[in-house]
């Protein structure tokens, strides 16, 4: 879910094309869920192929990520890896959430309420360990480089900018920037109209920047009291801990007193709390390190293969987004950077 | 202007509109790179396929001034705008503000404010080459080859053997051949390694000659086979302004 600072941060819209020729980290748990979330039927199933096996993952990876190349943009995914234990609490409220979602889907079921069928299943979304190996080899064969990080995705999303390797992170939750992202992109998409979930109405969704150091300039706070501030909202660490503190409040303490240990309100609750644990968890985050990004060819062939052969997504369709892929990456090729060594 | 820092005004108008316009075919935003020197810049269109490096030494300007290294971006058609602003006469002052602006006073009278951008661009490097072929001509004869070339094919190739040099063009409609040789005020020089063939993209050449246009003198082409092509336009009042182009490589 990830700490709810959003009303607190100016957001600068953007476009895609603004990215070209740069690399950017793209939490991968977080796109591969929207995917399994959006990419369904009126029914609310998944796609799947013939042999029954979801494929909205990889059907979601393969046309955004065409799009991204097309453009010129160069992503990297990052992969989470164990979950932290002090993020325990929120993970098991979000089991216990999907578990009671999977029950009313198929109570919607019987009673063939499509719209609540199709909202349930989404609120059950899950990823499964096979869905991350499909979406790394779909990544593999378009030669996009991913990485495994060894705890929380964005915090090593977020290294890559700050070690200059690249760009900004991608992502929906505002994490990153806790765990010190020089830039935030969210929206990382096409600018386009999406459904909002279980309404009838759609909204605008276009690509939004945000950068850290102008959010700190212009609250007149340090990267320390930022986290500070996050901690105050409630983060995967320390859900529920403060009542009646939302975003604006959290901040007007933060400016106020600068750290949670001088702020009076707070004080027996803060002792609940291991606040000096999730502070370290966002400022000095265990990361994974990676001395060169490298993007390979694409696999033209082998795409074709794996996406028409063997999970029955449309050859034409697919045909059809590879040609455009090798139309522009061949012209690409074309370029004067070979010139410069 | 007073009080600063930073402060370039030209001697008429020309130089400072070719330059911008030829920018203006590559990029949407250009950082200028201000010294002591004087002013550069360097970019390359999106795909990387073209590259135009300007070097603009203070001594070219009418009054120069520029007290610490500053860099500027701006969004190059709104300072195109302003620029075209200007008569043929008119000198153009630019100089950056306190409130962070880019001013621009064209003639006596006329003083423009516009909004920086944030300037993002890396260091770009220049291509290594060494080329086997250099032809100079006149701008508005290469601009006409062009044209011609362009009524059958998206791309020009350029043969040179000294002193001849042939201009063709191949497409879905036909094919050109313009054959040329040394001539006083048309075809400047000629000098050619053997025989030297390179094919180049119409799209970004017609522009970026289209935009220099007349202002340029004579223009230079240094190329070889199956490498880069590199343009020097030679414009009155400019250090260096070259242009860079990938060669078409048949796949």
């Amino acid at each position: 879910m990830g700490v709810e600072l959003k009303s607190l941060i100016p957001n600068e819209k953007t476009q895609l094309n603004k990215f070209s020729s740069k690399i950017v980290a793209i939490d991968a748990y977080n796109a591969i869920y929207q995917f399994l979330t959006t990419i369904r039927g009126p029914d609310g199933n998944q796609l799947t192929d013939s042999k029954g096996r979801i494929t909205s993952h990889i059907s979601g990876l393969f046309y955004r990520n065409v799009n991204f190349l097309s453009i010129g943009i160069k992503p990297i995914y990052v992969f989470d890896g164990k979950p932290l234990e002090m993020k325990s609490t929120e993970i098991k409220k979000r089991q216990i959430l999907k578990s009671r979602a999977t029950l009313n889907y198929e109570k919607a079921k019987l009673n063939f309420n499509i719209g609540n069928m199709k909202k349930f299943a989404q609120q059950s979304t899950s990823i499964k360990d096979s869905m991350i190996v499909d979406s790394k080899h779909i990544l593999q064969l378009l030669g996009i480089p991913y990485l495994q990080a060894p705890s929380d995705g964005e915090a090593t999303a977020a290294h890559l900018t700050l070690t200059d390797q690249a760009y900004a992170v991608a992502s929906q939750d505002f994490d990153s920037i806790l765990f010190g992202a020089k830039r935030l992109i969210r929206n990382f998409t096409l600018s386009g109209k999406r459904k909002i979930p279980n309404k009838k109405s759609y909204v605008e969704i276009e690509p939004e920047i945000i950068e850290t150091n102008k959010i700190l300039t212009q609250y007149n706070l340090t990267r320390r009291q930022l986290v500070d501030v996050g901690i105050l909202i409630g983060t995967d660490f320390n859900p529920n801990s403060f009542h009646g503190i939302g975003p604006k409040k959290a901040l007007k303490l933060m400016q106020k007193h600068s750290k949670l240990e001088n702020i009076p309100e707070i004080e027996g609750e803060l002792q609940k709390i291991k606040f000096n644990d999730i502070r370290k968890i966002f400022l000095e985050p265990n990361v994974t390190n990676i001395s060169e990004i490298k993007f390979n060819e694409i696999d033209y062939k082998k795409i074709e293969e794996y996406l028409v052969n063997e999970r029955d997504f449309s050859m034409e369709r697919i045909k059809s987004s590879l040609n455009k892929l090798k139309a522009v990456t061949d012209r690409k090729k074309q370029s004067l950077e070979k010139w410069f060594t | 202007m007073n009080k600063l820092s930073f402060s370039a005004k030209t001697n008429g108008s020309d130089s400072l509109k070719a330059i911008i316009s030829a920018i203006s075919t590559l990029v949407e935003e250009a950082t200028f790179v201000a010294t002591a020197e004087g002013i550069t810049f360097r970019g390359m269109d999106p795909s990387h396929v073209a590259l135009i490096d300007i070097s603009w030494p203070n001594s070219t300007f009418e009054k120069y001034q520029c007290d610490d290294d500053i860099k500027f971006g701006v969004r190059i058609d709104e300072f195109s705008k302003l620029v075209k602003r200007a008569n043929k006469k008119d000198s153009i002052e630019i100089g950056i503000s306190n409130e962070n602006m880019l001013v621009v006073q064209v003639g006596n009278s006329k003083k423009y404010k516009i909004r920086l951008i944030e300037s993002s661009s890396t260091d770009t490097p220049l291509p290594k080459i060494s080329y086997d072929a250099k032809i100079e001509l006149n701008s508005s004869i290469l601009d006409k080859i062009l044209g011609d070339v362009q009524v059958v094919s998206d791309y020009l190739t350029i043969k040179s053997f000294s002193p001849n040099v042939e201009f063709s063009g191949k497409g879905d409609l036909g094919e050109v051949t313009i054959s040329m040789e040394k001539k006083e005020n048309e075809i400047m020089e000629v000098i050619s390694k053997d025989v030297v063939i390179g094919t180049y993209s119409l799209e970004y050449l017609n522009p970026v000659v289209k935009a220099v246009g007349t202002t340029a003198n004579s223009i230079t082409c240094e190329y070889s086979t199956a490498k880069p092509l590199r343009m020097e336009f030679k414009i009155t009042n400019i250090g260096r302004i070259h242009f860079y182009l990938a060669p078409r490589v048949e796949n």
